[in-house]
């Protein structure tokens, strides 16, 4: 949403630092993230882009050793205040991984576990429906219409990863993150996921991890660079690719990092 | 460029290569100026031969410059610095070939001028291109330093060779009117005068192509403008 022209803040990170045991893995991260925008985030393995993404639904929660700082505001709302519904604040942030991890279930019940937990379908109808929709937001229902009972496994990767993402956006998340979404797909159906990203952040605000600059200049409006857990530069894409503020950043995105 | 070298060695080096390609590019055009001037306020024929002869080279190196510019782009995928030094280098060498193309013209009238010029016609004419002849040698200097000062200093000296041109083409305009039976020098005269104002113009359009390499900005504001041509044409 815009005001005055201005994209809405979704979420902002305010002094986040992670550490996993003794070892820090983010150090102080202050980020704003936009409404109905797309966010990259770029940077070398291991600096922390995953750690990151997983501190905006409280993942990291499920590492024992894991320590999470700082405040995560979304909706004017520190998710890492006690009171936060964890179970509540996965269901508004949805999440895509690297490799399609679907169920080992039917296509069908891949999609509609997740609204069956939240009580979204009073009828097998109203299930029905959002089966359908998901998987048409997915560009995945005419290819899967036919065989919604059949094993998500049996999916090509492509199909499989756009199930998950039909999955992530069936209890109509406001937020889909999505660590390294592309990494096992090939160029037709990375075009296809991308696509699709254009297409959803209409209803929904996205952050990517990606490791393919062309991607992330591809599919992002905004763009925060991570190096050894920190966050070098953030901005609108379009300055990043074209003329980047720090050193760093250039010699990453140019391919001259030692 | 960037302190840091590409991981990738080979990539580097191409964008070494586009660069020393620009330079060489430009410093021929330089020549090929050079020698244009000389050979029309001198009348030496040699030395206009020798411009027609050698604007081949210059073509050839647009040619070369815009082949590789579309291997990075196809190939390397260049971002940030390397995208602005790969799209700048093919706007740079279509303006430099433009220079060559226009110190050909001008040797080319040069070799059909019938009668030695005036004194004072020469003189204006050697005010006019010195002055040109600068510009290019600092724009070279910008891009070889990459610096955006320089640029903008050349930018900025445009205006005083449009109203060199024009002072210039009052004298040919004079020449006209005392030379009825000659019109065809005239002519001659008046698009020579043209052209090294046209190299002017180009020679601002790689000041300000230099000036988006080095700061990732548009040069600010109107080109500066001196006074309105006395005879009109393109501008
Ligand atoms: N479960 C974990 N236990 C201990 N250390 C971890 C754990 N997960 C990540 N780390 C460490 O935290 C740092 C950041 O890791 P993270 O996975 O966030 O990086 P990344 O930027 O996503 O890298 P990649 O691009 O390779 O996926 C690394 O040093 C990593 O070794
Ligand atoms: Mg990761």
């Amino acid at each position: 949403m815009k005001k005055n022209g201005v994209n809405m803040i979704k979420i902002s990170a305010k002094n986040v630092d992670v550490f996993y045991g003794k070892k820090q893995a983010l150090f102080n991260i202050n980020l704003e993230i936009e409404e109905n925008q797309v966010t990259a985030l770029i940077g070398p393995s291991g600096c922390g882009k995953s750690t990151f993404l997983r501190c905006l639904n409280r993942m990291n929660d499920v590492i024992d050793i894991c320590k999470v700082q700082g405040e995560i505001v979304i909706n004017d709302f520190n998710i890492n205040d006690k009171g936060c519904d964890v179970v509540r604040l996965r269901e508004k942030i949805g999440m895509v991984f690297q490799k399609p991890n679907p169920f080992p279930k039917t296509l069908y019940e891949n999609i509609s576990y997740g609204p069956t937990i939240h009580g979204m379908a009073q009828s097998k109808q109203e299930m029905d429906e959002i089966v359908e929709t998901s998987l048409k937001k997915a560009a995945l229902w005419e290819e899967v219409k036919d065989r919604l009972h059949e094993p998500g496994t049996g999916l090509s990767g492509g199909q499989q990863q756009r199930l998950c993402i039909a999955r992530a956006i069936s209890v109509q998340p406001e937020v889909i993150l999505m660590d390294e979404p592309c990494s096992a797909l090939d160029p037709i159906a990375t075009a296809q996921i991308e696509e699709l990203i254009d297409e959803l952040k209409k209803e929904h605000t996205i952050i990517i991890v990606t490791h393919s600059m062309a991607q992330a200049a591809r599919v992002s409006q905004n763009t925060g660079f991570f190096h050894l857990g920190e966050l070098i530069e953030h901005g609108s894409t379009d300055k990043i690719f074209k003329n980047p503020e720090n050193n760093k950043t250039q010699d990453y995105i140019t391919g001259r990092f030692g | 460029m960037s302190e840091a070298t590409h991981t990738v060695k080979s990539y580097e080096e191409e964008l070494q290569s586009l660069n020393k390609n620009i330079i060489k590019m430009g410093v021929s055009c330089e020549e090929a100026l050079g020698k244009a001037i000389i050979a029309i306020t001198t009348r030496d024929s040699e030395n206009a031969e020798t411009v027609i002869k050698n604007d081949e080279k210059i073509d050839k190196f647009e040619t070369t410059i815009e082949q590789q510019v579309v291997n990075l782009i196809a190939l390397r995928q260049p971002m940030a610095i390397d995208l602005r030094e790969t799209v700048t280098a093919l706007k740079i060498s279509s303006d430099l070939e433009r220079i060559g193309d226009l110190a050909k013209n001008i040797s080319k009238r040069t070799l059909l001028l019938n009668e030695n010029l005036p004194k004072n016609l020469v003189d204006a004419l050697v005010r006019v291109s010195t002055n040109v002849q600068k510009q290019l040698k600092s724009v070279l200097d910008a891009y070889l330093d990459r610096s955006s000062s320089m640029a903008t200093n050349v930018w900025e000296n445009d205006e005083q060779i449009d109203e060199l041109t024009n002072l210039c083409m009052q004298e040919v305009i004079k020449y006209l009117k005392e030379h009825e039976s000659n019109l065809d020098d005239g002519t001659h005269l008046l698009f020579v005068t043209k052209n090294i104002e046209r190299i002017g113009d180009h020679t601002t359009n790689i000041a300000e192509q230099i000036y988006y390499l080095v700061e990732g900005e548009y040069l600010e504001g109107d080109r500066p403008k001196g006074t309105e041509p006395i005879v009109t044409g393109e501008k």
